[in-house]
């Protein structure tokens, strides 16, 4: 379980007398053991900036950010223990295998080897990626990139899983079957936070929508919550009224 | 310990898949070394071998009056040639030096008075030194040979006129004469130490920050000094190959090269003691370029650093040249000014005492130390996980 709360980040603006950014200004969000949570917001609504206070790369300057009780800031080993990132930067490295990238990774979690190559094809029949598995990563194709940058993140097994924007420059059939696997992970009883700007993607797939607009919660409940707070039935519409614009609405 | 050895092993492993950087990091400075040691020996001994035993030959001005002294210069090697305008020659660097014999030389001669012959050179041209001085000798032999026949015509022993016979005698030993020829070598050997890893080092630490893999890896729970550790570690192994490379290809050259390489104290204890030297420098440089690249945003940020450091182990040989003072202790704890005398010495011949290697090592290995935190400092920023 993943509890964050009134969390806020500015960053110093460029220049001498520049006013300091304000990336979030207040988000207090929770997400559940076996469910998905989505964070929905426009580009700049500060999802990328929140999930990094999440997974202890940042550290708030207000707030605090609790992972299975633990909070980030007083022992942040122990929380990325616990977490399955996929961060906004997904790079690989390039001149090793993408067995070997999954190898480094779970090396790095301080599992023993057999354990590691026992996840390693669980993860890559589940990913649908056994046939490029052993070719270097250089030249992959997005979507086989992103599926070695998830399999990667999850080679430890981890109890909570963050993805920002995993389907990202993705096709539609790899979306899709991103979209079992993320379902697959939260029948496995794991909390999943994922961010997206695109509304269909986040009403497909949550149990819980927090969306996010100018670095505030401007709603969070159920799809269904959704659509009576904003007294629309349809979830689009509800959207558009409860972050006030149209922006990031067709993506 | 384990989380050290994992990163090593994957930097190394990415290294060797990268047939190029490897190639360029281990074979770079050998190379060039190799071709500057035999090249520069064998020019050198081809000089001097040139300018010593050959006929000199050069332009006499005014030659017709001093038909004996043009006369004695032939059986000294001095040959005469016909150069239309000596001066402009000169200048020209067609010429190295010419004598001029004044127009008065006849009839101060005949009386006896000195007269005036001129060598006429360009004083900043140093590779026309070795002919002007090979004149200067020949002319004051002569000097010397006539004034002493001149005086035992008038019946007065040649001593007289001589109140001080003086003699140099050298104590230099015959490897310090050697090393005055290589003050240059230590610069190579401290450059290649100090950034022998440098595209290695940029690649793993810049490098990885621009293409986008550093977040995933800080977002891991493996400690950050492990992380930092290992890729100054794998760096290190990196350039200890390489210098080891350097040094036996510094060794190679100068067994194969005469001339001032072949009287270098390259012998295997020589060698080990090098390497012992340059160890803390290959330490040091890895761990500041860890220190600065990790700091860019992009290999192309990182790559406009190297130019001034490039420039650091060269400030000591400046130093030296424009203050040449004698060693002392406090020496041995700057960096690059360090390894230039202890190279210096070793090149040299001369014993390194106790008390100095402890004063190298601790200062060497202290700065490593301060280098080395900073780096890991450096990863536990905030804003180093951020690429974008």
């Amino acid at each position: 379980m993943i509890a964050a709360e009134h969390l806020r980040k500015t960053f110093p603006g460029k220049g001498k007398h520049a006013a300091p950014v304000i990336a979030v200004d207040d988000v207090s969000l929770v997400a559940r053991d076996g469910q998905i949570t989505g964070l929905l917001g426009p580009n700049g609504a500060g999802k990328t900036t929140t999930m990094r206070m999440l997974y202890t790369l940042m550290q708030p300057e207000t707030g605090r950010v609790l992972v299975d009780g633990i909070d980030t800031a007083g022992d942040a080993a122990a929380v990325r223990r616990s977490l399955g990132v996929l961060p906004d930067a997904r790079g690989v490295y390039k001149r090793l295998t993408a067995r070997e990238n999954i190898r480094y990774f779970g090396e790095l979690h301080g599992i023993p080897r057999a354990e590691i190559d026992a996840r390693t094809a669980r993860l890559a029949a589940a990913l649908q990626m056994e046939d490029f598995l052993d070719r270097q990563t250089e030249g992959f194709s997005q979507g086989q990139r992103t599926k070695t940058a998830i399999a990667r993140a999850l080679v430890h097994d981890p109890k909570n899983v963050i993805l920002d924007e995993p389907t990202n420059g993705l096709d539609v059939m790899t979306t899709r079957g991103l979209r079992g696997f993320l379902r697959q992970l939260r029948d496995e009883g794991r909390c999943v936070v994922f961010s997206s700007h695109i509304m269909q993607e986040v009403a497909a797939l949550c149990d819980r929508i927090v969306i996010i607009a100018n670095g505030r919660v401007m709603a969070e409940g159920t799809p269904d919550e959704l659509r009576e707070r904003a007294g629309i039935d349809n979830l689009e519409d509800a959207f558009v009224r409860l972050i006030g614009s149209e922006e990031g609405l067709h993506a | 310990m384990n989380m050290l050895k994992t990163v090593i092993g994957k930097e190394l492993l990415e290294l060797s898949r990268d047939r190029k950087t490897l190639a360029l990091t281990l074979f770079m400075s050998p190379l060039i070394l190799l071709v500057l040691i035999f090249g520069l020996g064998k020019m050198v001994e081809k000089k001097v071998e040139n300018l010593s035993d050959k006929p000199l030959e050069i332009a006499i001005v005014g030659a017709e009056r001093a038909p004996n002294l043009v006369k004695w210069l032939a059986t000294q090697g001095v040959e005469r040639k016909q150069v239309a305008d000596p001066d402009a020659a000169i200048r020209a660097q067609d010429e190295d030096v010419y004598l001029r014999i004044s127009e008065t030389f006849g009839e101060k001669w005949a009386k006896g008075e000195p007269a005036l012959v001129e060598i006429v050179h360009d004083s900043t041209r140093r590779d026309a030194e070795i002919a002007v001085k090979r004149l200067d000798k020949i002319l004051q032999a002569y000097t010397q040979q006539t004034g002493a026949l001149r005086l035992v015509a008038r019946g007065i022993n040649p001593g007289v006129a001589m109140p001080l016979l003086i003699a140099r005698k050298d104590l230099s030993t015959a490897e310090q004469r050697r090393a005055t020829a290589m003050a240059f070598l230590p610069y190579l050997l401290i450059l290649g130490g100090f950034l022998g890893a440098m595209a290695f080092v940029i690649d793993i630490t810049a490098g990885e920050r621009e293409r986008q893999s550093l977040e995933p890896l800080l977002a891991t729970p493996a400690p950050r000094a492990a992380l930092v550790s290992g890729k100054i570690v794998a760096a290190t192994v990196i350039g200890m190959i390489t210098l080891l490379l350097t040094l036996l290809s510094f060794k190679l050259g100068a067994q194969l090269a005469g001339g001032f390489a072949k009287m270098m104290d390259v012998s295997l204890l020589a060698m080990v003691k090098m390497l012992l030297v340059l160890v803390p420098i290959v330490l040091i440089g890895n761990a500041l370029l860890t220190l600065i690249a990790s700091g860019a945003k992009s290999v192309k940020e990182a790559q406009s650093y190297m130019s001034l450091l490039m420039l650091l182990p060269m400030l000591p040989t400046i130093f030296l040249l424009v203050n040449p003072v004698k060693n002392q202790l406090w020496m041995f704890a700057v960096p690059f000014l360090s390894q230039n005398q202890l190279l210096l010495k070793i090149l040299r011949g001369e014993t390194v005492l106790p008390l100095e290697w402890l004063v190298y090592f601790s200062a060497g290995l202290g700065l490593v130390a301060l280098l080395w935190f900073g780096a890991v400092w450096r990863y536990r920023q905030e804003k180093l996980a951020i690429s974008g």
